[in-house]
This record gives C-alpha cells, structure tokens and sequence, in this order.
C-alpha cells in the first residue's frame, strides 16, 4: 500500500483523480480512505449514493468509521458543499485532529450552467480552506464519462492532480489569488418573452407580484413559487441596500427552468459572499446565502458595469440528477 | 446593526400614507401603523398587535414601534401574523430583535405562523429562539 496516503498534510492539500472506470476509482480512492482510517483520522466521503455502496462494501467493517453523504442532495446547488465542509472542519477538526475527504461535485449528467458553477466551486475550495486548518480533500473525475475540457479545468483548480500512480503538482493550478478573483464569465443573453422591471426603493411589491406571476404560471407549487418571491426579494434588497440603491429584474424561461436575474451597479468584495453562514441574527445581509438555500443554482457575477445575480429553479424534471457510477454496482 | 439603520434611510421618505398612532386609545382595531402595504392595529383577546399585509425593509422598522406601543408590563406580547401575506428576512430580524428585548421572563407569541413565515425562519436558523414563540392556538376573532 502506498504509503503518501499514511501522511498528515500541513495545509489544505486540494487533490484531483483522474479515474478512468470503476476499478481505477477504487484503486485511487480505497488507498486515501485506508490510510485516514489506519491514522485516525475523521472522514467524510460525499459521493453518489451508487459509489456510496460501493466503497461500503469494498471497507467492509473499516467504512463503518467513515461518514458517508450524497453529493446529489449535499451538491444539489453546488453553492450549498463548501458550507458542508465547513461544518465537517469545524465539527471534526481542532486540537490537532486529521481530516480527510473525498468528493465529486462533477458528473457527466450536470447540464452545462450548472457546471459552470461546480468549477467555480472547486476554486472557491482553494480561498474556503487554504486559512484554516490542514485537511486533505480529494475530488474524483471520471476522465471517460467528462469531457477533456472538464479535465483541463480540474488541472486549473486544484493545486494536486493525480493520474494512477503518478501524483504531481499541477502546473496549470491557477494559484490562490486568481481562485477567488472576481468572477466575470459571461453570461448567455436570454431568449424572447423576457420581462424587465427597473428597481428602486419603492418597488419591492411590485416585484414580489411580477415574480409570484411568472412562477404560478409556470407552474411552480405555492411553496415552491413562495420560495422563489422570498430568494429575489432579499437579493433585491441587497442591491438596494449595498448595490447603489436600484438595479433591474428580468424573468423569463428557458430550457431548464425558471430564471430570475437581478443586477445593479454595485460590486462584491468577498468571492465567498453566498456561502458564508450567517452568524447572529442581527448581522446584516444575508440575501445571497438565503437564495442558494431557496433555488436550484444561483450565478453571481462581477462585471465593469455592475453585479448579475441569476437565480434559476429548475421545471419538471430536474437536470443534473446524479446518476455517475449507478451501473457499476446493479 | 448598521445595515438596519441605513435600510432606514432608503425608506424614510415617500412611503407611509399614516404615520404611527401611538397613543390611540388601547382599542381592538386602532391602527398604530398603516403604509400602502401594511397596517398593524391592536387586538384585544389576547391583547396585543396584528399585521395585516407585507412587510419587507420598506416597513420593518414598524415592527419595535408598533410592538412597544402594545406592550402591556409584565405580559407576553400575543402577534398576530396570520394575515401576514409576505414578511422578509428584514421583518423576521425585526421580531427577533423585539423579542429578544423583552425581560422578566415575558415571550412573543407569534400567532397563526403563515407557511411563508415559516419558511423564512427555517431558512434563516432562528427557529430555537427562546424568547419567540410560535402559539399552534386560534386566535379568537376580534
């Protein structure tokens, strides 16, 4: 057995595995997982319910030790895994207790916007963890199922790639500072039957019935409709409180689901600003965490002319359902 | 708590149609607050306040007013909220904040919990307040 996975790390080492096929998964990940149970270690493996019982029954009596969480509920919003990890670092970590984990927030069947924002959430690993405490996380990428493309993106957000028995330092790794740098992607323009309201401090009703309108129509449920009202109301009231004061909603629909954006001049200073928990109930804003607990995927981004912030909730059957692995074990 | 003060300052001007009537009589009925989207009036059995609308940060900041107009020493104060339509995080911050002001021992008892309040309160992690109490009991028609 190799012997780097019995190695503590003295920073957070963040680690791509480049598998290909179920036998190299778990010649890639059973090694990682032994090793963090023969040093005590506390770990959390956060995979498809498919792999889950996989690497279950390949530990036998060993996985019992191990905590296991479905990344197609914990990642159902990717924005929604780095506060999970936080959690786990914060509840497991401390005192000089190792941690160590594995997940795969990526899978073939992810539709195209939301992974867009699972590679921009294995970079925000980098600028959540790269302070605190050492702990090793590393995150699988199934090299047949992913495009190449994928892959050359996964060399550009960890700072380890590992291939087989090859385990290197990326040189593409795009370094700390560039992971938390603003985000300014472009963003594809909306097909036709886009409505558009400007905003100011006088416009929250009117908003509140434009987008309660939109969702009944589209047929989202009562809570689900509600819940959506609730996300752009308190992402409106950020751009009127912190964003200049006025901004401008759009709505329309496409392939996927329902879309609101709400942009204003303004700018975000932390790349972390939707998945920091709110603390006391006094603090302040809290609209962008509050939307990602609310909508499917969120996309914020910081552009010259001002911020976009996209929240879309899926219709009918929801894309991305996790599926990677699920014949391997049936 | 800076937010919450410069929240009032976005939304001092232009928005309320009737200001606050503090000192009305204490009638079931009588607006202690009304803009275009919410009015908060007393109640009488239990004594205390109800709101009826939307509240958002254009009119949260009524909520300590309105709750201290109410206020009867060394009693809960009983809210009504089950004509709330739609109440923010801000409004949420505002009961909480209210709440938490009380001492001796005294709650604020939200009565008649619309699901969408719920919803926020969850989502916000304030649901284990020990001074905010959500009452499952009717609230007897005024």
């Amino acid at each position: 057995m190799s012997t780097r996975f019995a190695q503590p790390v003295d920073s957070f080492r963040h680690e791509a595995l480049l598998y290909a096929g179920m036998d190299d998964f778990l010649a890639g990940t059973m090694p990682f997982l032994r090793g963090g149970i023969e040093a005590g270690e506390t770990v959390l493996v956060v995979e498809s319910a498919a792999k889950i019982s996989l690497l279950r029954a390949e530990l036998g009596g060993d996985g019992d030790s191990v905590m296991f969480a479905d990344m197609s509920v914990v990642g159902a919003n990717p924005a929604r895994i780095i506060p999970a990890w936080r959690d786990f670092v914060t509840e497991n970590g401390g005192g000089g207790r190792r941690l160590r984990g594995i997940g795969e927030p990526i899978w073939k069947e992810r539709a195209p916007v939301q992974l867009i924002e699972c590679q921009r959430h294995e970079s925000l690993l980098n600028v959540a963890f790269a302070p605190g405490q050492p702990w090793w996380l590393l995150c699988p990428y199934d090299t047949e199922a992913l495009d190449p493309g994928v892959i050359d993106e996964a060399r550009r957000s960890h700072e380890f790639v590992t291939a087989g028995n090859n385990v290197k330092r990326s040189d593409d790794y795009r370094g700390l500072d560039a992971s938390g740098a603003p985000f300014d992607l472009p963003l594809p323009e909306p097909g036709p039957g886009v409505q558009e309201l400007a905003f100011d401090a006088g416009s929250l009703v009117a908003l509140r019935r434009l987008v309660s309108m939109n969702a009944t129509s589209a047929g989202l449920s009562p809570a689900r409709a509600g819940e959506l009202v609730l996300a752009v109301n308190e992402v409106v009231t950020n751009s009127l409180v912190h964003g200049g004061g006025k901004g401008a909603l759009r709505i329309w629909r496409d392939t996927t689901g329902l879309i609101c954006e709400v942009r204003d001049p303004g700018r975000f200073h932390s790349p972390l600003v939707d998945r920091e928990r709110p603390a006391a109930p006094a603090t302040g804003s809290r609209g962008l965490w509050l939307a990602n607990q609310l909508c499917d995927l969120v996309q914020i981004r910081n552009f010259r002319s001002g911020t976009a912030v996209r929240l879309h909730v899926w219709l009918g059957t929801p894309t991305g359902h996790h599926q990677n692995g699920s014949t391997a074990t049936d | 708590m800076g937010a919450v003060y410069r929240m009032d300052r976005i939304w001092a001007v232009g928005e309320r149609v009737e200001i606050d009537n503090l000192k009305a009589p204490r009638a079931a009925g009588v607006k202690v607050y009304a803009d275009r989207q919410l009015v908060v009036s007393r109640t009488s059995s239990p004594a205390g306040i109800k709101f009826t609308g939307e509240m958002d940060a254009s009119n949260s900041h009524a909520v300590g007013s309105s709750i201290a107009a109410a206020m009867v020493p060394d009693h809960d104060i009983h809210v009504d909220v089950t004509d709330l339509q739609f109440c923010d995080v801000s409004g949420i911050r505002a009961l909480v904040a209210a709440a938490g002001g009380l001492n001796h021992g005294r709650r604020l008892l939200l009565h008649g919990m619309p699901t969408q309040l719920k919803t926020v309160i969850e989502v916000v992690g304030w649901s284990e307040l020990p001074t905010l109490e959500v009452c499952e009991c009717k609230v007897e028609p005024e």
